[in-house]
Formats: C-alpha cells, structure tokens, sequence
C-alpha cells in the first residue's frame, strides 16, 4: 500500500488517479499508523515551502517521515514541492527549514531572459536510469518558481535546461523524487510512475 | 467548449494536447460556484495539466479544484474587485497556481478588461497590479478577436508581452493553420489557446503542432 501524504498542499486527487490506472493501491492520508503500515510513501504538493513545512508540521508529520524513511529506509517519491521539500533550505517565501533528506537547498529563479515561473513542457537530460529507462529527451510537464540545488551531483537523477541547467529529478538510496509532474505527463509520466512502483511496491 | 465535456477532455487526452483550460464563464454572474461534479468528471480524463476557472473568489474555492486534481485556477472578476485576495492565495499556493484571466478589448482609450460588473480598467493598470500580485501566468484573451476564427489579437499579444515577462497563453482568434504560423513568428508567445477551431473545422491540436515544428516552433508532439 502507497501513502500518498495529504498535507493540505493539493494535487492529490491527480496522483491517486494515476496510481489507480497503473493498478497501484494508494491512500490518501495524513494518519500516523495508516503510514506506519504502508509499504511506500509519496508526498506531492501544490504551493509554498514553508506553507508545505507548516503544514507538515500542524500534522505532526516531519519526525514521522523522516523516522518511515530515513531509518525504516521506505520507499519514497516526492513530486514538486514533494521535491523541494526533501532539501535542507527553502527560501520561498522566506527561508525556512526543510526535511533535510537531501543535502542542499531550493532557490528562486533568477532569469532575465525567460518567464518565470517556468511552466511548460520540456525534454529532460537522464543521468541516473534507475527509474528514467527509456526516457531520455522525453517530455515532461513542469510548473515551478524555485528549484532545487543539490550540495552533491550524485543525487541529481535529471535536469531540465530552462535557461540554466536545473535539476528535474533527484535520487539517493531509497528517495527518488521530480520537480515536474508525472501524473500530468501523460505517457512518460505514466511510464516513470509506471517504472518507480514496478520495482518498489 | 461544445457539447459534452467529459467526452471532449477525453478526445483532447488522447491527443496529447498539452494542457485543458476549463472555464465556466456564466458562474460569477450567476452568481454561484462551478459544478465540482463535472469539474471532477472532467479531471478524471485528463493526465494532462488543467487550469480551472469560473466563480472563484476564497480560498476554500481554490481548495476545492486543487483537491479534485486541478493544477492551475483562473480568476478574473475577484482579481478586478480584490487584488488583496490575489495576493493572499498566491502567498498560499505560490505563483504557479494562479492564473489571471485577462479579457482585453479596444477602446478609443486604450485597451480595457471586459467585465459584467462596470468596472472601468485599463489593460495596463490590471495588468501591472496582478504582476504586483506575483501571479503565474495570464490567460490573454482578446474579445474583439475571440470565436471569430479570424486571426489572433497579434497588436494586443505584443501589447501585453511587452509590459511584462510573466507567462502568457494568447488565445481567441484561430481558425487556421496561418493563424498559427503568424502567431509564433510576430510575437515571443510561447503557449496558444484554442477552442473554436477543434470545435467547428477539422483540424486536431496535433494538425497545429505538426505545422508549427515545420517552422521550427518548440512544439510536443
């Protein structure tokens, strides 16, 4: 059973919906024993870091995920702000303390040239296969103002140029997560989604 | 959109367009919320991003379509009348979440924001007040332009590219491929919205796509 963590931070309906067509069981959930129990855990989210991180913690939630996946070493997919929030720093919209799963921080877009926030489809570069088999150049749909900086470039699974060569996707040990959506994505997305619960759940 | 909806998202799923905007334009003057139902029916055929619109004006409103899987709302009436509760859901949802819609039309006094309620807006002071309000993206439409089919706003999409770099999708007008192809070589748009033409010719989004990548647009095919 996947926890898909409902934290107040929206897009979860989406992410049920995808899991449902790929036949992966899922629960939406913010209970401490429902989570407990489950085999996977996935934090998606909608919105703001330290709105994320307080709501996270109005639940009671940040010593929990980090005890189900920093030392009972779960499974864990985190999408968008699911992302940014494994890091150590956020600065949006004023900084603030992250999960700190992952070594380094999320900043803000600072582009002349492009729009911001950037918000489209692009083509993404794969450094780490794992779970990108077959994806590479393949599109994605993104949608963000900030993105993350890892401290080490061994976590970085893809990036995504958008001016600058950002980073799409990170993966250490267990944690795999996107900045972009792959429950949007339509048939990439489906097949990442697809690849991530083959081998996890 | 014509006809059933949740039968046309699903048509428009499987043909890869790139994202559904959805827009009940009667809600606010009815005076009453979007059918969730159908929102949600909507939603369920789309893997796809979707921006929904139409009558929202609190935060509970938002909620509501981001919990039944939008990724992106579009407000317009409560941006002319509240700026404030822009800025309260962008600080909220973050930028990418709010969409403006900004339905322009020529006056002997410059660009205006149709409304149904009177308010008396430039183009440029909406404009200026919602990029005020850090929101994410416009949804440009021009009035005078929109269902004609018979061309885009290309004077109005410069207009408002000019004044600001905040993501805009530039719609009303399209009714053929040229429409397109003119569209992307005399403005810096990058994202185009479409109904008419899905509805009332033969071409699909793909047909748009394949002539744009002809001409070197960036397009997903």
């Amino acid at each position: 059973m996947v926890s898909i963590i409902d934290y107040g931070m929206g897009n979860v309906a989406s992410v049920q919906k995808a899991l449902n067509f790929l036949n992966v069981k899922s629960v939406i959930t913010n209970d401490h024993s429902v989570i407990k129990d489950s085999s996977v855990i996935l934090l998606p989210g909608v919105g703001s870091f330290a709105q994320g991180m307080e709501n996270l913690n109005e639940r009671n939630l940040v010593n929990l995920l980090t005890e189900e996946v920093m030392i009972k070493q779960k499974p864990f997919l985190g999408i968008c702000l699911g992302m940014q929030l494994i890091m150590e720093n956020g600065h949006e919209p004023y900084e603030c303390k992250g999960l700190g799963w992952i070594e380094g921080e999320v900043q803000k877009f600072e582009l002349l040239d492009l729009n911001i926030p950037h918000m489209g489809w692009n083509n993404i570069k794969v450094f780490n296969k794992k779970y990108f088999n077959n994806l590479d150049n393949s599109n994605f749909y993104f949608i963000h103002s900030y993105h993350v900086k890892t401290t080490n470039y061994q976590d970085v699974a893809a990036t995504v140029n958008y001016g600058i060569d950002v980073v799409a996707s990170v993966q250490k040990g267990n944690i795999f997560a996107t900045q972009f959506h792959p429950e949007k994505s339509q048939a990439a997305g489906l097949l990442l989604l697809k690849t991530f619960f083959d081998l996890n759940a | 959109m014509v006809g059933n909806p949740v039968q046309v998202a699903r048509v428009y799923n499987n043909r890869g367009v790139d994202e559904l905007v959805f827009i009940d334009i009667f809600a606010t003057t009815q005076k009453r919320k979007i059918n969730l139902k159908l929102v949600a029916d909507v939603i369920k055929e789309c893997y796809m991003p979707i921006a929904i619109g139409g009558g929202i004006e609190t935060i509970a409103d938002i909620n509501d379509l981001l919990k039944i899987g939008a990724d992106k709302v579009i407000i317009k009436t409560k941006a002319l009348v509240d700026s404030d509760f822009i800025k309260e859901a962008v600080a909220f949802y973050g930028s990418q979440c709010i969409s403006i819609a900004v339905d322009a039309y020529k006056t002997s006094e410059g660009y205006k924001i149709f409304n149904h309620l009177d308010i008396d807006k430039s183009l440029d002071d909406y404009v200026q007040e919602m990029i005020d309000c850090k929101v994410g993206e416009f949804v440009l439409v021009s009035v005078d332009k929109d269902g004609m089919m018979n061309g885009f706003d290309i004077e109005l999409i410069n207009y408002v590219e000019n004044i600001t770099n905040i993501p805009i999708i530039a719609s009303g007008g399209g009714g053929n491929i040229e429409h397109y192809n003119e569209l992307f070589s005399k403005t810096n748009v990058l994202a185009v919205g479409s109904a008419s033409i899905f509805h009332f010719t033969q071409y699909t989004p793909l047909d748009i796509k394949n002539e744009l990548k002809k001409i070197n647009i960036p397009v997903r095919i």
